[in-house]
Protein backbone atom coordinates (compact mmCIF):
# COMPACT_ATOMS: atom_id res chain seq x y z
CA UNK A 1 0.00 0.00 0.00
CA UNK A 2 1.32 3.40 -1.04
CA UNK A 3 -0.01 6.27 1.06
CA UNK A 4 0.43 8.90 -1.69
CA UNK A 5 -1.75 6.80 -3.98
CA UNK A 6 -4.31 6.37 -1.20
CA UNK A 7 -4.34 10.13 -0.62
CA UNK A 8 -4.85 10.80 -4.34
CA UNK A 9 -7.71 8.29 -4.47
CA UNK A 10 -9.36 9.82 -1.40
CA UNK A 11 -9.08 13.31 -2.87
CA UNK A 12 -10.63 12.13 -6.14
CA UNK A 13 -13.33 10.25 -4.20
CA UNK A 14 -14.37 13.35 -2.28
CA UNK A 15 -14.16 15.50 -5.42
CA UNK A 16 -16.40 13.11 -7.36
CA UNK A 17 -18.90 13.05 -4.49
CA UNK A 18 -19.06 16.87 -4.49
CA UNK A 19 -19.43 16.93 -8.30
CA UNK A 20 -22.23 14.35 -8.11
CA UNK A 21 -24.12 16.62 -5.73
CA UNK A 22 -23.51 19.87 -7.64
CA UNK A 23 -24.27 18.64 -11.16
CA UNK A 24 -27.82 19.41 -12.37
CA UNK A 25 -28.22 16.86 -15.16
CA UNK A 26 -29.14 13.52 -13.61
CA UNK A 27 -27.45 11.49 -16.37
CA UNK A 28 -24.20 13.23 -15.46
CA UNK A 29 -24.82 12.52 -11.78
CA UNK A 30 -25.16 8.81 -12.55
CA UNK A 31 -21.89 8.85 -14.50
CA UNK A 32 -20.06 10.63 -11.67
CA UNK A 33 -21.49 8.17 -9.12
CA UNK A 34 -20.07 5.33 -11.23
CA UNK A 35 -16.67 7.03 -11.07
CA UNK A 36 -17.11 7.33 -7.30
CA UNK A 37 -17.75 3.59 -7.02
CA UNK A 38 -14.77 2.80 -9.21
CA UNK A 39 -12.50 4.93 -7.00
CA UNK A 40 -13.93 3.23 -3.91
CA UNK A 41 -13.18 -0.14 -5.54
CA UNK A 42 -9.58 0.95 -6.17
CA UNK A 43 -9.28 1.96 -2.51
CA UNK A 44 -10.60 -1.44 -1.40
CA UNK A 45 -8.18 -3.22 -3.74
CA UNK A 46 -5.35 -1.09 -2.39
CA UNK A 47 -6.24 -2.28 1.12
CA UNK A 48 -6.06 -5.90 -0.03
CA UNK A 49 -9.80 -6.56 0.06
CA UNK A 50 -9.91 -7.82 -3.51
CA UNK A 51 -13.26 -9.58 -3.22
CA UNK A 52 -14.97 -6.46 -1.89
CA UNK A 53 -13.28 -4.36 -4.58
CA UNK A 54 -14.50 -6.76 -7.26
CA UNK A 55 -18.11 -6.58 -6.12
CA UNK A 56 -17.93 -2.81 -5.74
CA UNK A 57 -16.50 -2.39 -9.25
CA UNK A 58 -19.03 -4.73 -10.85
CA UNK A 59 -22.12 -3.76 -8.90
CA UNK A 60 -21.46 -0.17 -7.85
CA UNK A 61 -19.80 1.22 -10.91
CA UNK A 62 -21.41 -0.87 -13.66
CA UNK A 63 -24.80 -2.32 -12.86
CA UNK A 64 -26.28 0.20 -10.44
CA UNK A 65 -25.24 2.95 -12.88
CA UNK A 66 -27.19 1.23 -15.66
CA UNK A 67 -30.23 0.75 -13.43
CA UNK A 68 -30.16 4.40 -12.32
CA UNK A 69 -29.73 5.49 -15.93
CA UNK A 70 -32.84 3.56 -16.90
CA UNK A 71 -34.69 5.14 -13.97
CA UNK A 72 -33.61 8.58 -15.21
CA UNK A 73 -34.76 7.75 -18.74
CA UNK A 74 -38.23 6.70 -17.65
CA UNK A 75 -38.68 9.69 -15.38
CA UNK A 76 -36.90 12.98 -16.00
CA UNK A 77 -33.33 14.10 -16.53
CA UNK A 78 -33.43 17.45 -14.72
CA UNK A 79 -33.14 17.72 -10.98
CA UNK A 80 -35.79 19.74 -9.20
CA UNK A 81 -34.58 22.87 -7.44
CA UNK A 82 -33.46 22.27 -3.88
CA UNK A 83 -34.54 24.68 -1.21
CA UNK A 84 -31.79 26.88 0.20
CA UNK A 85 -33.21 26.65 3.70
CA UNK A 86 -32.56 22.92 3.92
CA UNK A 87 -28.84 23.50 3.40
CA UNK A 88 -28.62 25.59 6.59
CA UNK A 89 -29.71 22.52 8.54
CA UNK A 90 -28.05 19.86 6.43
CA UNK A 91 -24.52 21.25 6.16
CA UNK A 92 -23.92 21.69 9.93
CA UNK A 93 -25.48 18.28 10.58
CA UNK A 94 -23.21 16.61 8.02
CA UNK A 95 -20.13 18.41 9.36
CA UNK A 96 -21.01 17.39 12.92
CA UNK A 97 -21.41 13.77 11.80
CA UNK A 98 -18.06 13.82 9.97
CA UNK A 99 -16.38 15.28 13.05
CA UNK A 100 -17.97 12.64 15.27
CA UNK A 101 -16.81 9.81 13.03
CA UNK A 102 -13.27 11.19 12.71
CA UNK A 103 -13.15 11.52 16.50
CA UNK A 104 -14.40 7.96 16.95
CA UNK A 105 -12.00 6.60 14.33
CA UNK A 106 -9.06 7.62 16.52
CA UNK A 107 -10.03 4.75 18.84
CA UNK A 108 -10.01 2.13 16.07
CA UNK A 109 -7.02 -0.21 15.91
CA UNK A 110 -4.59 0.43 13.04
CA UNK A 111 -5.20 -1.55 9.90
CA UNK A 112 -3.36 -4.86 9.73
CA UNK A 113 -2.04 -5.04 13.30
CA UNK A 114 -2.15 -8.67 14.45
CA UNK A 115 -3.79 -8.21 17.87
CA UNK A 116 -6.78 -6.17 16.75
CA UNK A 117 -10.14 -7.70 17.76
CA UNK A 118 -10.97 -8.56 14.15
CA UNK A 119 -7.79 -10.63 13.73
CA UNK A 120 -8.20 -12.62 16.95
CA UNK A 121 -10.58 -15.30 18.11
CA UNK A 122 -12.54 -17.22 15.53
CA UNK A 123 -10.93 -15.47 12.52
CA UNK A 124 -7.58 -17.21 13.04
CA UNK A 125 -9.43 -20.51 13.26
CA UNK A 126 -10.98 -19.88 9.83
CA UNK A 127 -7.71 -18.82 8.22
CA UNK A 128 -5.76 -21.78 9.63
CA UNK A 129 -8.30 -24.52 8.91
CA UNK A 130 -9.92 -23.36 5.69
CA UNK A 131 -7.80 -25.48 3.35
CA UNK A 132 -8.08 -28.64 5.47
CA UNK A 133 -11.81 -28.20 6.09
CA UNK A 134 -13.03 -27.20 2.68
CA UNK A 135 -10.25 -27.69 0.07
CA UNK A 136 -10.69 -23.99 -0.72
CA UNK A 137 -7.57 -21.79 -0.95
CA UNK A 138 -9.59 -18.55 -1.04
CA UNK A 139 -10.48 -18.00 2.61
CA UNK A 140 -13.05 -15.35 1.73
CA UNK A 141 -15.08 -17.86 -0.26
CA UNK A 142 -14.89 -20.57 2.39
CA UNK A 143 -15.94 -18.11 5.11
CA UNK A 144 -18.79 -16.68 3.03
CA UNK A 145 -20.13 -19.95 1.64
CA UNK A 146 -19.32 -22.43 4.40
CA UNK A 147 -18.37 -21.11 7.86
CA UNK A 148 -20.79 -18.21 7.64
CA UNK A 149 -23.14 -19.61 5.02
CA UNK A 150 -26.14 -18.69 7.14
CA UNK A 151 -25.18 -15.00 6.74
CA UNK A 152 -24.86 -15.49 2.99
CA UNK A 153 -28.27 -17.15 2.93
CA UNK A 154 -29.63 -14.06 4.66
CA UNK A 155 -27.92 -11.75 2.17
CA UNK A 156 -29.32 -13.66 -0.81
CA UNK A 157 -32.75 -13.47 0.78
CA UNK A 158 -32.32 -9.70 1.10
CA UNK A 159 -31.50 -9.38 -2.62
CA UNK A 160 -34.41 -11.66 -3.51
CA UNK A 161 -36.85 -9.75 -1.32
CA UNK A 162 -35.60 -6.38 -2.56
CA UNK A 163 -36.18 -7.41 -6.19
CA UNK A 164 -39.67 -8.59 -5.34
CA UNK A 165 -40.40 -5.34 -3.47
CA UNK A 166 -39.17 -3.28 -6.45
CA UNK A 167 -41.42 -5.37 -8.67
CA UNK A 168 -44.43 -4.73 -6.46
CA UNK A 169 -43.81 -0.97 -6.35
CA UNK A 170 -43.19 -0.64 -10.10
CA UNK A 171 -46.11 -2.89 -11.11
CA UNK A 172 -48.34 -0.66 -9.00
CA UNK A 173 -47.17 2.34 -11.03
CA UNK A 174 -47.70 0.45 -14.30
CA UNK A 175 -51.27 -0.47 -13.40
CA UNK A 176 -52.15 3.03 -12.26
CA UNK A 177 -50.66 4.68 -15.33
CA UNK A 178 -52.18 2.26 -17.83
CA UNK A 179 -55.71 2.61 -16.51
CA UNK A 180 -56.69 6.10 -17.81
CA UNK A 181 -55.23 5.44 -21.27
CA UNK A 182 -56.34 2.07 -22.66
CA UNK A 183 -55.67 3.17 -26.27
CA UNK A 184 -52.60 2.33 -28.41
CA UNK A 185 -49.20 3.07 -26.89
CA UNK A 186 -48.20 6.60 -27.96
CA UNK A 187 -44.53 6.16 -27.02
CA UNK A 188 -42.28 8.88 -25.61
CA UNK A 189 -42.62 12.41 -26.91
CA UNK A 190 -39.69 13.09 -29.28
CA UNK A 191 -39.54 16.78 -28.28
CA UNK A 192 -38.94 16.12 -24.60
CA UNK A 193 -36.38 13.50 -25.58
CA UNK A 194 -34.34 16.02 -27.51
CA UNK A 195 -34.55 18.70 -24.85
CA UNK A 196 -33.70 16.70 -21.77
CA UNK A 197 -31.16 14.19 -22.94
CA UNK A 198 -28.28 15.97 -24.51
CA UNK A 199 -25.73 13.25 -25.06
CA UNK A 200 -25.77 9.51 -25.61
CA UNK A 201 -29.36 8.65 -24.86
CA UNK A 202 -30.86 11.02 -27.41
CA UNK A 203 -30.51 8.51 -30.21
CA UNK A 204 -32.51 5.86 -28.41
CA UNK A 205 -35.44 5.08 -30.64
CA UNK A 206 -38.93 4.45 -29.43
CA UNK A 207 -40.03 0.91 -30.21
CA UNK B 1 -41.16 1.81 -22.55
CA UNK B 2 -37.57 2.16 -23.68
CA UNK B 3 -36.45 0.58 -26.93
CA UNK B 4 -33.03 -0.80 -27.85
CA UNK B 5 -30.21 1.43 -28.99
CA UNK B 6 -30.35 2.09 -32.72
CA UNK B 7 -26.68 2.83 -33.43
CA UNK B 8 -24.92 0.10 -35.46
CA UNK B 9 -21.64 0.75 -33.61
CA UNK B 10 -23.24 -0.14 -30.30
CA UNK B 11 -24.82 -3.24 -31.80
CA UNK B 12 -21.60 -4.61 -33.31
CA UNK B 13 -19.54 -3.94 -30.19
CA UNK B 14 -22.28 -5.37 -28.00
CA UNK B 15 -22.63 -8.58 -30.02
CA UNK B 16 -18.85 -9.00 -29.93
CA UNK B 17 -18.62 -8.42 -26.18
CA UNK B 18 -21.63 -10.39 -24.88
CA UNK B 19 -20.25 -13.98 -25.18
CA UNK B 20 -17.07 -13.03 -23.35
CA UNK B 21 -18.95 -11.20 -20.59
CA UNK B 22 -21.22 -14.21 -20.13
CA UNK B 23 -18.25 -16.59 -20.06
CA UNK B 24 -16.42 -14.37 -17.57
CA UNK B 25 -19.49 -14.27 -15.33
CA UNK B 26 -19.73 -18.06 -15.18
CA UNK B 27 -15.95 -18.24 -14.68
CA UNK B 28 -16.12 -15.84 -11.73
CA UNK B 29 -18.90 -17.89 -10.12
CA UNK B 30 -17.09 -21.19 -10.64
CA UNK B 31 -13.61 -19.89 -9.80
CA UNK B 32 -14.52 -18.36 -6.43
CA UNK B 33 -12.58 -21.13 -4.66
CA UNK B 34 -9.28 -19.92 -6.06
CA UNK B 35 -9.59 -16.22 -6.73
CA UNK B 36 -11.62 -13.15 -5.95
CA UNK B 37 -15.28 -13.32 -6.83
CA UNK B 38 -18.00 -15.83 -6.27
CA UNK B 39 -21.73 -16.06 -6.64
CA UNK B 40 -22.52 -12.43 -6.05
CA UNK B 41 -20.01 -10.77 -8.40
CA UNK B 42 -20.40 -13.50 -11.03
CA UNK B 43 -24.17 -13.23 -10.93
CA UNK B 44 -23.96 -9.49 -11.49
CA UNK B 45 -21.64 -10.02 -14.49
CA UNK B 46 -24.04 -12.56 -16.02
CA UNK B 47 -26.85 -10.05 -15.50
CA UNK B 48 -24.74 -7.37 -17.22
CA UNK B 49 -24.36 -9.64 -20.27
CA UNK B 50 -28.13 -10.05 -20.49
CA UNK B 51 -28.65 -6.32 -20.01
CA UNK B 52 -26.22 -5.56 -22.86
CA UNK B 53 -28.34 -7.76 -25.12
CA UNK B 54 -31.49 -6.03 -23.87
CA UNK B 55 -29.95 -2.64 -24.69
CA UNK B 56 -28.81 -3.41 -28.25
CA UNK B 57 -30.93 -6.22 -29.71
CA UNK B 58 -34.45 -5.82 -31.07
CA UNK B 59 -37.15 -6.97 -28.68
CA UNK B 60 -37.95 -10.30 -30.33
CA UNK B 61 -34.28 -11.32 -30.49
CA UNK B 62 -33.46 -10.33 -26.92
CA UNK B 63 -36.55 -12.14 -25.67
CA UNK B 64 -35.45 -15.28 -27.48
CA UNK B 65 -31.98 -14.93 -25.95
CA UNK B 66 -33.37 -14.49 -22.44
CA UNK B 67 -37.15 -14.91 -22.07
CA UNK B 68 -38.83 -12.27 -19.87
CA UNK B 69 -40.23 -14.97 -17.59
CA UNK B 70 -36.80 -16.46 -16.90
CA UNK B 71 -35.46 -13.96 -14.28
CA UNK B 72 -38.15 -14.81 -11.76
CA UNK B 73 -37.49 -18.54 -12.23
CA UNK B 74 -33.75 -17.92 -11.83
CA UNK B 75 -34.37 -16.03 -8.59
CA UNK B 76 -36.64 -18.72 -7.20
CA UNK B 77 -34.40 -21.53 -8.47
CA UNK B 78 -31.24 -20.01 -7.01
CA UNK B 79 -32.80 -19.38 -3.63
CA UNK B 80 -34.34 -22.84 -3.78
CA UNK B 81 -30.94 -24.42 -4.47
CA UNK B 82 -29.37 -22.59 -1.50
CA UNK B 83 -32.20 -23.30 0.94
CA UNK B 84 -32.55 -26.84 -0.46
CA UNK B 85 -28.91 -27.64 0.27
CA UNK B 86 -29.37 -26.29 3.79
CA UNK B 87 -32.48 -28.36 4.42
CA UNK B 88 -31.09 -31.50 2.73
CA UNK B 89 -28.19 -31.42 5.18
CA UNK B 90 -30.75 -31.71 7.98
CA UNK B 91 -32.49 -34.55 6.17
CA UNK B 92 -29.20 -36.48 6.08
CA UNK B 93 -28.63 -36.01 9.79
CA UNK B 94 -26.48 -32.86 10.01
CA UNK B 95 -27.13 -29.28 11.07
CA UNK B 96 -28.63 -26.68 8.74
CA UNK B 97 -26.12 -25.91 5.94
CA UNK B 98 -23.69 -28.50 7.32
CA UNK B 99 -22.31 -29.53 3.94
CA UNK B 100 -20.25 -32.46 5.23
CA UNK B 101 -23.38 -34.51 5.89
CA UNK B 102 -24.65 -34.23 2.31
CA UNK B 103 -24.56 -37.40 0.17
CA UNK B 104 -21.83 -36.16 -2.20
CA UNK B 105 -18.71 -38.09 -3.30
CA UNK B 106 -15.36 -37.74 -1.53
CA UNK B 107 -14.36 -37.07 2.05
CA UNK B 108 -15.71 -34.28 4.29
CA UNK B 109 -13.58 -31.47 2.83
CA UNK B 110 -14.40 -32.56 -0.74
CA UNK B 111 -18.12 -32.55 0.05
CA UNK B 112 -17.83 -29.03 1.49
CA UNK B 113 -15.89 -27.99 -1.62
CA UNK B 114 -18.59 -29.26 -3.97
CA UNK B 115 -21.42 -27.80 -1.88
CA UNK B 116 -19.70 -24.40 -1.86
CA UNK B 117 -19.72 -24.58 -5.67
CA UNK B 118 -23.44 -25.44 -5.70
CA UNK B 119 -24.23 -22.65 -3.24
CA UNK B 120 -22.24 -20.16 -5.31
CA UNK B 121 -24.24 -21.11 -8.39
CA UNK B 122 -27.43 -20.69 -6.37
CA UNK B 123 -26.41 -17.22 -5.22
CA UNK B 124 -25.31 -16.35 -8.76
CA UNK B 125 -28.64 -17.42 -10.24
CA UNK B 126 -30.60 -15.53 -7.60
CA UNK B 127 -28.55 -12.34 -8.01
CA UNK B 128 -28.48 -12.34 -11.83
CA UNK B 129 -32.20 -13.12 -11.92
CA UNK B 130 -32.98 -10.26 -9.53
CA UNK B 131 -30.91 -7.74 -11.47
CA UNK B 132 -32.40 -8.63 -14.88
CA UNK B 133 -35.84 -8.68 -13.26
CA UNK B 134 -35.41 -5.11 -11.96
CA UNK B 135 -33.96 -3.97 -15.30
CA UNK B 136 -36.86 -5.44 -17.29
CA UNK B 137 -39.39 -3.83 -14.99
CA UNK B 138 -37.73 -0.41 -15.18
CA UNK B 139 -37.37 -0.62 -18.95
CA UNK B 140 -41.05 -1.55 -19.34
CA UNK B 141 -42.15 1.69 -17.65
CA UNK B 142 -43.36 4.58 -19.74
CA UNK B 143 -41.97 8.04 -19.65
CA UNK B 144 -43.71 10.35 -17.22
CA UNK B 145 -43.73 13.54 -19.26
Amino acid sequence: MIWEFDLLLFALLIASAVVAIRVRQLVATVAVLSIYSLLAALLFANMGAVDVAFVEAVLGSALSGVLMLIAVLVTDNVQTKRSRKAEWVAIPAVLAMVGLMLWASADLPDRGIPNSPAAEGVATEYVENSLADTDTPNVVTSILADYRSFDTLGESTVVFTAALAVALVLRQGLVRRRRPDPGPNPGPDPDTDRNHNSDHDSDRAAP
Amino acid sequence: MIGPHSSPNMRVIGILVVPFVLMFGVYVIAHGHYGPGGGFAGGVIVAVAVIIVRMIAPRNLSERFFPPGLPLWLMVGGMGLFVGIGVLAVAWGGDVLDYASLPLPGDDSRRRYLSILLVEFGVGAAVSGSMVFIFDLLASLERDS
